[in-house]
């Protein structure tokens, strides 16, 4: 009873946010003003992945109003904590809010799953920088995005197998536990991370629901079944009570984990010690490797953020679709909608966009691997 | 199943449930004493645990400036620390238990009102301290630093006896045995069990009836926060929610053993300890909860007052 009532309020807060954020506008009487909603946790214990994403989109709409646009866009704020509860309670208010044309996010997968029923019968387009469950673009699942549903990163059924190719590099005679978190991502990615790990390679698996504080059964059985790899699909702040306690418990080997890991405050609340050496993987590559000099620049005066976060490139890029599609007149949602699914964009990198009917880009995208070295994440390459 | 992995960790699972039993234990301290005095569940309890993790976080960082990347502490230094860290989280959470009792019990008691009231009250400030933490941290998990370095005594037959977790379980059976001794034999100790006897006549022999719940809720919050310290100690990180999942535990310890019973909460805890260890190791970390249900309905079904609960009907130790 106590969490249902801890979610509704956190949810009421979170609509006083988004009215409250809508109601803002400095748009000027003659000027046209749009908005696109943004979607992401804000607060929580994920929020420095919906801040870090908030700067990708924000610099691409300061990018766009410099030009002085015949349309001014506006971002209605959205926190949805990254969790479902809260994703599907606040999905309503947005699809019923007519003045926004368009969504970038969710940022989380089960947020999206969530929503996505609301904005479907609101047919509001979105374009989700990081969320990477296969089934919401997949045309058997029950719960899919079409039509409305694109996103610019690739999804799992890249990064599992990547996340296992990475996990296990230069290790001699691998033996992977991999672990999941139950929830539609973390649970997502296992199934595809599995598929790569042959039975010789597999020393065991086991779920451990998010928000557990207590790890040592698990390392416990990691231990027992000599394993000389552990791949963790989950977020960053179990993530970093999972790699803690395995290195308590006596685990030396590689702990390896996907995007939902990949954030400054990992190596942060695991702990210097115990972070050092992580593998991560994500269907990203790190802004300031993409962007020119001087967008870097502009990038740290508005933001004052020197070292772009993860999903910087993918949220700039899914909010520049969106702009682009303004900028050619679609200000509805339905012509927004078929500006992105008829469409052809670029992305930062010179890269081609288009998306296929079910909302992946057509030809995939890049999963990068990063290590944590010396409390930092560095960025290796492409996994 | 799992059954391979009793070969190797068998013992090692057994010492981390008992010293995860054991801050079950001390929580579950807190609903039992409560309970044992007033017959009704203190349901704030699960957010004076919170509180005095958080208690715990500023008595080391903000009292004693140890931010969250500080080196271990050593010597005299580090035991000064955790026990300043120990009284401060107790004696916060002490407090807050007197608190709680008079915002949310003492006028409806002394108005007569339907026990259900009381319930509601208490949940209602439950809420409002979460709420309030929630607010104030932005929900954000909140790191406290390692001031104690997790070096082993040793390992005896694959059980790793690692300081936190010896501390944890010599510490925890201390309190306990203090507990049990100070309600047994002390006079205050002997008024609390009159008033848990019957409250009308304890109330003829003299007995300041205010007094004696004010100091039930006292005693219940120093055993909580002493439980909030040992639990920011081992996993040195903390968050608004994290009283829902050790209050529930905490509270099915205490049923489990037989509620309004410090030895049914002592055992009671224990047992759960290790039942989740084994219970997620052997069946998978996704069927705890369902197992440790699952033994407590069929435990209610079979004793419906708790495994220790009949006993107590007389004595109300």
């Amino acid at each position: 009873m106590n969490k249902k009532i801890q979610r509704s309020l956190a949810v009421a807060s979170a609509a006083t946010l988004i009215f409250g954020v809508s109601a803002v506008s400095s748009a000027g009487a003659a000027q046209k003003t749009v908005y696109l909603a943004f979607q992401a946790p804000l607060t929580g214990p994920n929020a420095l992945t919906g801040q870090d994403e908030l700067t990708g989109a924000k610099f691409a709409l300061s990018e766009y109003n410099a030009t002085n646009p015949a349309i001014k866009v506006e971002l209605v704020l959205a926190d949805d904590q990254g969790d479902p509860t809260v994703a599907g309670s606040l999905a309503p208010g947005i699809a019923s809010n007519k003045t926004i044309i368009g969504l970038i996010g969710p940022a989380y997968s089960g947020a999206t799953q969530a929503s996505l029923p609301a904005y479907k019968s609101g047919g509001l387009a979105m374009i989700s920088m990081s969320a990477t469950r296969v089934s919401l673009t997949d045309k058997k699942a029950p719960v899919n995005g079409f039509p409305i549903f694109k996103r610019v990163v690739a999804n799992d059924k890249f990064q599992g197998p990547a996340l296992v190719r990475y996990a296990t590099k230069g290790v001699t005679s691998p033996k992977v536990y991999l672990v999941d978190d139950i929830s539609a991502y973390g649970a997502g990615l296992a199934d595809y991370a599995k598929k790569t790990i042959t039975a010789a390679m597999s020393a065991g698996k086991d779920s451990v629901p998010v928000n557990t504080s207590d790890y040592t059964s698990v390392v416990a059985k990691v231990k027992a079944s000599g394993a000389n790899v552990v791949i963790y699909c989950g977020y960053a702040p179990d993530a970093a009570k999972f790699v803690k306690a395995l290195r308590d418990g006596g685990y030396t080997g590689v702990f390896a984990s996907g995007d939902g890991t990949l954030k400054a405050d990992f190596p942060v609340n695991a702990g210097k010690a115990a972070a050092e050496g992580a593998r991560l993987t994500a269907a990203d590559v790190p802004f300031e490797n993409l962007a020119t000099a001087a967008q870097m620049v502009a990038y740290t005066k508005l933001t004052g953020i020197k070292v772009p976060g993860t999903y910087v490139t993918s949220t700039y890029n899914a909010t520049n679709i969106f702009l682009t599609c303004i900028k050619q007149g679609s200000i509805s949602r339905p012509g927004i909608q078929n500006c992105i699914t008829n469409g052809t964009f670029k992305g930062i990198a010179g890269d081609t966009i288009r998306f296929d009917r079910y909302g992946d880009i057509i030809g995939g995208a890049a999963v990068g691997a990063f290590t944590i070295k010396d409390g930092k994440i560095v960025y290796g390459g492409v996994a | 199943m799992n059954f391979s992995v009793l070969t190797t960790q068998f013992w090692s699972l057994c010492i981390q449930g008992i010293a995860l039993g054991f801050i079950y234990v001390l929580i579950s301290l807190g609903y039992t004493m409560v309970y044992g005095v007033l017959r009704l569940i203190n349901f704030a309890n699960s957010e004076v645990v919170m509180v005095g993790t958080f208690a715990t976080v500023v008595a080391q960082v903000a009292i004693l400036k140890n931010p969250a990347t500080s080196d271990p502490l050593h010597g005299t230094r580090l035991v000064l620390t955790l026990l300043f860290a120990l009284l401060f989280s107790a004696l916060a959470c002490g407090l807050l238990g007197v608190l709680v009792e008079l915002v949310a019990y003492r006028r409806l008691r002394a108005l007569g009102t339907n026990r259900l009231a009381s319930l509601i009250s208490a949940i209602a400030v439950s809420i409002v301290l979460s709420e309030a933490v929630r607010i104030y941290t932005h929900s954000a998990p909140v790191t406290s630093p390692r001031l104690l370095e997790k070096w082993s005594f040793g390992e005896i037959a694959g059980a790793n006896f690692r300081v936190d977790t010896v501390m944890i379980i010599v510490s925890g059976g201390i309190i306990f045995f203090a507990l049990d001794r100070f309600v047994n034999k002390s006079r205050l100790g002997k008024a609390i069990r009159a008033v848990s006897m019957s409250e009308e006549n304890s109330k003829l022999m003299g007995i300041n009836l205010n007094r004696v719940v004010s100091l039930t809720f006292f005693i219940g919050g120093l055993t909580t926060g002493a439980a909030a310290f040992f639990y920011t100690t081992v996993y040195e990180t903390t968050q608004f929610n994290v009283g829902f999942n050790l209050g529930l535990a905490a509270f099915t310890a205490a049923v489990l053993g037989g509620i309004g019973n410090l030895r049914g909460a002592f055992y009671g805890g224990l047992f759960l300890g290790v039942l989740e260890q084994f219970s997620s190791a052997i069946l998978g970390s996704q069927w705890k909860s369902v197992t440790v249900f699952l033994v407590l309905v069929l435990v209610l079904l079979i004793k419906p007052s708790g495994i220790f609960g009949e006993a107590v009907q007389q004595t109300r130790t």
